[in-house]
């Protein structure tokens, strides 16, 4: 809502404004929030880019004496498996944000589930919203129908199956977020590209008998951008939120190599005996979400002002 | 307005059949052998086999589909002696299907070899009777006979064919290829308001859904009375003191609460009341079927977490909301001109403020569902969503059919009350 | 414990006077002893009167029970139709309460008579006499005679109802086999000699029906037992009201139950332990390790154990590499430590195993050193297969196991044991459902067991050829271990048995499919005001006719 407001305030200039990258970043710290956010975000990007090359202690190695509370050697203390928990904390950031591990195990690609789950969205949605939005008519209509069956399916039913389905794996959960994400990312640039698409330079690129998809993906994309955006930064951290919350449920990433949500789960059981194995990766997850909310906020705030 | 709704419902029902299909087609891929789940790992393939048979399992996928669709009893009816009936368990009040043999209520079995009569007494139990004229000459010397068994099967008894395998009974030499042959579980289909059978539990699932879609309705219904106020009211309060101290404390409260997972919140709150405290119980114990209304209080700790999460999420939206509507023109206008203050803020400004959070909450609802399945879980609380979780789980067909159409009704009801409202609210929409 | 008057046998199994002299003699055990006697049909009061003959009559209880009171238990709630289609202990203990066996297995792995008077066994262990007990009636006040007790062994064998009991009795060989001498004696004519017969009735599935009984137990729920079936509610509850004219009578000469009602409460685990820690449950069923963890020093639990066959044996398909060469299995079998995966997955509770499926808890096992740790020794050997096939260290292999019990952290200790021996092992730990629709194909893996009272019972499940597209998930079999197998299921003598069991826990070690570092000790974790409650190796609440409540 707040963000297709960001759009129309953003297009009532009428002026083809296309933002820098540089412009773009400069307005983060025009804003505290923005800022305070961002920092929280690197707070955590920088965290797992260590742990790809040092971690205090082998993650999933029971060196140590079982529920061990924090003391000089395990900072942040140990799990009921005797493993350091800053160790496994300081991995879990990977899975979420730095890589996917691909199917076979062998290899993985930079980018991690939640941001890879938000792309997804990001490009299923962009597609089917631009297509509603601009061509209108029969597209919309069956676009919107697919999309309203999409948001009205129980989504911890089609994470269920799914899993079942296709067993657990990292792409498993990306496409379990792009699926449940691309409804919303669709409705939104539906939204704005209803609403661009009334500008003059779309009329003059139509003129130009520029192609549909020039015009959606060069002429409106560009100009959605800033919601998108914005959008895209909640999106992600929902995503996290969702990690979460599968691993509890015990449908998340595959072990052995930590993330948070599924270090949530196994401690779970031992929640009454220690419960700071739950505390550190349920705090990581609040930071983080809470961070790319403020970074979102600030950024939107800003994106408004500047506008204006 | 005729139009509208007439075009709302065309579109419910387009995308309950989009819905239905869909889950149809992830649960015939996604899950395993059925029959290994209820009779366990120590059956034998034969048991499966026949398991299976009689869930209807061995027919085309489709045909499965329609059944569930629209019902299977005409496809039996065609082929029975006698006609098809439903009657209520007076013990269970389980629709359970008869035959009509001259007026008396009546199934089948196959005993030793020999067809049986079970006719139905007055208490839902029947008595045995022979049956042996009901025979109807098949092929060479096969004979068969469809009937209605126990298990609300039509099913295909069949006699004297098939292989040709001898057994030494104490009876004498019996045929081994004898009895029930084809099964058809008879059912209405969800059009004529059968929603089936769980394989889970193996009873009706309209049986098992109702309490459970209540009892979520109860704790969505207590948490969003508790919620909704006081997000309202702390997201005014926040709104129209922008940038000050007290707009710091609620937002940033606000924002940690919406960003801790519902999962940590529930278990600590269990922890602390519950288990340390001991003020309040831990999880909700059904000990009756209407519990949480004996003892309320077990409803504190799941409302508790629903709010902490709700809440913030609410509060924020909101708060923006406000935010926007006291910095737009007219506001400014209306005080610049000297009207009182808190005059403008309770006539206009959150009147106006009031409806991009009525309709967010609207769409807000389905993820509501998917933290109701967290609390559930974590409470034992036997709702809709943990029923949605356990049936995903088993792979029970008509469970989860039923409980997402539950899921897509109420989605579709609150986004069309969201539109109404917004429609309502807002002159520009309404002639758009 | 019970105490039932009975006239000497006239028809002692004969081989019950030679058991007796190798019990005199020291070369069977106590255990053994009582075990063999009374499958053979002595009465345990009578067995155990043997081998102690001068104990005290059983020391007066500290307390009279008390009567009344409703006992809760969190457990989770499944599927219950018919019960001889049970596939679940938690459906069992609802059904058990209200239902009762021919024979009864106490915690103690004795089996009694109990809704049989009395079993006879021909020396040929192949025809069985089963005595049915007098006087015994249904809740809805039919009398139960050999007719019910054929109905329901009628259900069983049919393969349209889906009972384990059918592939359990397949020695029985079919339903004509069954014969019904009069109303309270039925002779069984096996198809091959077995001696596990009374504990086979007391197979969960195998509660005896009515004979009118239409298939759904919760729309019938007629049974002999104490309690009767007042409420239950699909994944809700089971609510259990006590019967007034049970045929047991108490301590206080009235007749059992003590408790008025018994309440199941379905519930995750999770959710019923914190139940049980606030108090709002007298029991907590299945305790995990972390649950023992937790409540240990809970002042108001109290803890039951026993010793069990349940186990997680990590399993290796042999007909697939690198499996199928023993070097590969004998080097993870030395990559286990034994010690740290009992202390990481069971914090120390249980007994260390040897790489056979074969219990101290069995009768008959023979005792054998536990294995070291020794990845060195591994390393060679796989060096060794790795050269042969060209391959390099560390070799690479999936084990694939469920989210459920231990199993996590057997898997991930044995990850963390075997890198030294030259194995890399990728876990694949998905939830219990999961693992189950693929337990007998995966090709490494970890599966639980449950307890069994007798080897005999398990290893042709498993470890035979008969068995390889049924239960044998390794696919393992071995024609000296098969021959051996068939000799110890008939053979009698206890001292004979444990011989062959000698030798088939030494071939499994040597070329079995399984590496096993523990035995579970089965734990009961149950509020101090319960009392008359016993833990029970295959999780069943068995005494709740006699568990009662103090305050």
């Amino acid at each position: 809502m707040n963000a297709e407001a960001a759009a129309n305030e953003e297009n009532k200039s009428e002026k083809r404004t296309k933002p820098s990258l540089w412009k773009t970043i400069s307005i983060i710290f025009e804003s505290r929030v923005a800022t305070i956010g961002m920092v929280m975000v690197a707070f955590w990007v920088i965290v797992g880019c260590i742990s790809l090359v040092w971690t205090p202690y082998d993650p999933n190695s029971s060196d140590f004496i079982q529920n061990l509370s924090p003391n000089a050697t395990n900072w942040l203390g140990t799990d009921h498996m005797g493993r350091d928990l800053l160790s496994r904390l300081m991995q879990g950031t990977q899975v979420i944000l730095l890589k996917t591990r691909l199917p076979g195990g062998e290899h993985s690609i930079p980018g991690g589930v939640a941001i890879w789950g938000v792309l997804g969205s990001l490009f299923l949605g962009v597609i089917l919203g631009l297509n509603a939005g601009y061509r209108r008519g029969w597209t919309d209509q069956i676009i919107m129908q697919v999309l309203d069956a999409l948001i009205a399916f129980p989504q911890i039913v089609l994470y269920l199956v799914v899993i079942a389905a296709l067993g657990q794996g990292d792409m498993v959960v990306i496409l379990a977020i792009t699926i449940t994400g691309a409804p919303g990312v669709a409705r939104l640039a539906r939204s704005l590209a209803l609403d661009i698409q009334t500008r003059d330079y779309i009329r003059a690129a139509e003129t130009r008998a520029e192609s549909a998809w020039f015009i959606m993906f060069r002429e409106i994309l560009p100009n959605a951008r800033g919601p998108l955006l914005v959008d895209s930064m909640l999106r992600v951290g929902y995503a996290i939120f969702m990690i979460g919350t599968l691993g509890f449920l015990g449908i998340g990433l595959p072990p052995p190599d930590p993330d948070w949500g599924s270090m949530v789960n196994e401690a779970r059981k031992y929640i009454f005996v220690n419960q700071l194995p739950v505390i550190w990766p349920a705090l990581a997850i609040s930071t983080l979400v809470i961070g790319l909310n403020l970074f979102a906020d600030g950024l939107r705030e800003e994106l408004m002002r500047y506008q204006k | 307005m005729v139009r509208f709704l007439v075009r709302s419902v065309v579109s419910t029902i387009i995308t309950i059949l989009l819905v239905s299909i869909g889950l149809f087609v992830l649960i015939e891929v996604g899950s395993g052998d059925i029959s290994v789940k209820i009779l366990g790992v120590f059956s034998t393939p034969e048991q499966r086999a026949s398991y299976r048979a009689q869930l209807g399992l061995n027919a085309p996928t489709w045909q499965r589909y329609l059944d569930w669709l629209v019902g299977n009893d005409w496809r039996a009816k065609s082929r029975m002696t006698y006609p098809l009936i439903t009657l209520k368990n007076p013990k269970t009040k389980e629709v359970e299907w008869w035959a009509d043999v001259d007026g008396q209520a009546t199934r089948w079995k196959m005993d030793k070899g020999e067809l049986k009569r079970l006719v139905r007494k007055e208490d839902g139990f029947s008595k045995v009777m022979p049956a042996e004229s009901d025979w109807i000459k098949g092929e060479g010397t096969e004979e068969f006979f469809w009937g209605v068994d126990n298990r609300n099967n039509a099913v295909k008894f069949v006699k004297g064919s098939g292989e040709e395998v001898w057994v030494l009974t104490k009876a004498g030499l019996r045929k081994q290829g004898d009895g029930p042959r084809e099964y058809i579980p008879l059912r209405k289909g969800l059009i004529r308001g059968d929603a089936g059978l769980s394989w889970q539990y193996n009873r009706p699932v309209s049986m098992i859904l109702k309490p459970r879609v209540r009892n979520t309705l109860v704790l969505a219904g207590v948490a969003f009375v508790v919620v909704m106020p006081l997000a309202l009211f702390f997201g005014i309060l926040a709104g129209i003191n922008e940038g000050k101290l007290l707009d710091r404390i609620i937002s940033i409260t606000s924002l940690g609460a919406t960003s801790t997972p519902e999962f940590v919140t529930g278990i600590f709150l269990i922890l602390i009341f519950g288990i340390w405290l001991k003020v309040l119980p831990a999880v909700t114990m059904f000990t009756s079927s209407n519990a949480i209304f004996e003892n309320p209080m077990m409803l504190a700790l799941p409302v508790m977490t629903l709010t902490a999460v709700e809440l913030g999420y609410v509060a924020r939206m909101t708060r923006a909301s406000m935010v926007e509507v006291m910095d737009s023109a007219y506001i400014r206008t209306a005080i610049v001109k000297g009207m009182p203050y808190w005059r403008v803020v309770f006539r206009h400004a959150i009147r106006n403020a009031l409806m991009a959070p009525i309709t967010i909450i609207m769409l807000h609802v389905n993820w509501l569902i998917g933290g109701v399945v967290v609390v559930e879980v974590i409470f034992g609380y036997p709702g809709l969503g943990k029923f949605i979780f356990d049936s995903a789980i088993f792979g029970d067909f008509s469970a989860i059919e039923a409980a997402a159409m539950v899921t897509v009704l109420i989605a579709i009801i609150t986004r069309l009350i969201g539109d109404l409202a917004y429609t309502l609210l807002n002159p520009r929409v309404r002639y758009a | 414990m019970e105490i039932i008057k009975r006239k000497d046998r006239k028809d002692a199994h004969p081989y019950i006077p030679e058991l007796k002299e190798l019990y005199q003699k020291g070369r069977v055990t106590r255990r053994e002893f009582l075990r063999n006697a009374t499958l053979l049909g002595m009465s345990a009061a009578a067995a155990y009167a043997f081998i102690s003959p001068f104990a005290p009559k059983k020391a007066m209880a500290a307390a009279m029970p008390k009567r009344g009171g409703t006992w809760k238990c969190g457990m989770s709630l499944q599927l219950i139709d018919h019960p001889a289609r049970l596939s679940w202990t938690e459906g069992a203990n609802v059904v058990r309460q209200v239902s009762e066996y021919l024979s009864d297995t106490g915690p103690d792995n004795i089996t009694r008579p109990w809704l049989c008077e009395k079993w006879v066994a021909s020396e040929d262990l192949k025809t069985w006499d089963l005595y049915i007990r007098k006087g015994v009636k249904f809740n809805d006040g039919q009398v139960m005679t050999a007719d019910d007790v054929i109905f329901t062994m009628n259900e069983w064998l049919n393969k349209d109802v889906g009972s384990s009991m059918l592939g359990l009795l397949s020695y029985w060989g079919g339903p004509q086999n069954i014969e019904k001498v009069d109303d309270y004696h039925i002779r069984l004519h096996l198809v091959s000699p077995n001696i596990g017969v009374p504990e086979h009735l007391w197979h969960y599935p195998g509660v005896i029906l009515p004979r009118n009984f239409e298939g759904d137990f919760i729309k019938q729920p007629v049974g002999t037992g104490p309690f009767i079936l007042e409420e239950f509610a699909e994944g809700e509850r089971a609510v259990l009201k006590a019967r007034k004219d049970y045929w047991k009578m108490g301590e206080d000469g009235q007749p059992l139950p003590y408790l008025d009602k018994v309440m199941y409460i379905s519930m995750s685990a999770d959710a019923g332990l914190a139940a049980f820690q606030s108090g709002q449950t007298d029991v907590h069923y299945h305790p995990r390790p972390s649950d023992y963890l937790a409540l240990k020093d809970n002042p108001m639990a109290k803890i039951l154990t026993v010793d069990s066959s349940y186990c997680y044996p990590i399993r290796m398909r042999v007909d697939l590499p690198p499996w199928d060469d023993n070097r590969v299995r004998t080097a993870l079998k030395l990559c286990q430590d034994r010690k740290k995966t009992l202390q990481l997955a069971a914090y120390g509770l249980g007994k260390l195993a040897i790489d056979a499926h074969i219990s101290p808890a069995h009768p008959a096992y023979c005792e054998k050193p536990i294995p070291a740790y020794n990845p060195k020794k591994a390393k060679e050997l796989l060096q060794a297969y790795a050269s042969e096939k060209g391959l390099k260290l560390p070799l690479k292999v999936k084990l694939a196991t469920k989210n459920d019990e231990a199993e996590p952290e057997i898997a991930q200790t044995l990850k963390q044991t075997a890198l030294a021996g030259g194995f890399d092992i990728k876990l694949d730990i998905t939830e219990a459902g999961g693992y189950w629709d693929r337990w007998t194909e995966v090709d490494l893996g970890i599966t639980s067991w449950t307890h069994r009272s007798i080897a005999t019972m398990v290893l042709p499940l498993a470890y035979t050829k008969e068995s390889i597209g049924a239960w044998n998930e390794t696919r393992w079999y071995d024609d000296e271990f098969s021959a051996l197998l068939k000799d110890a299921e008939a053979q009698l003598d206890v001292e004979k048995r444990r011989s062959i069991m000698c030798k088939l826990e030494d071939i499994m070690q040597e070329r079995g499919p399984i590496a096993l570092s523990y035995w579970v000790q089965i734990m009961e974790i149950v509020n101090k005001r319960v009392h008359g409650m016993e833990a029970h190796p295959t999780h069943m609440h068995t005494t709740l006719r006699s568990t009662w409540l103090d305050g």
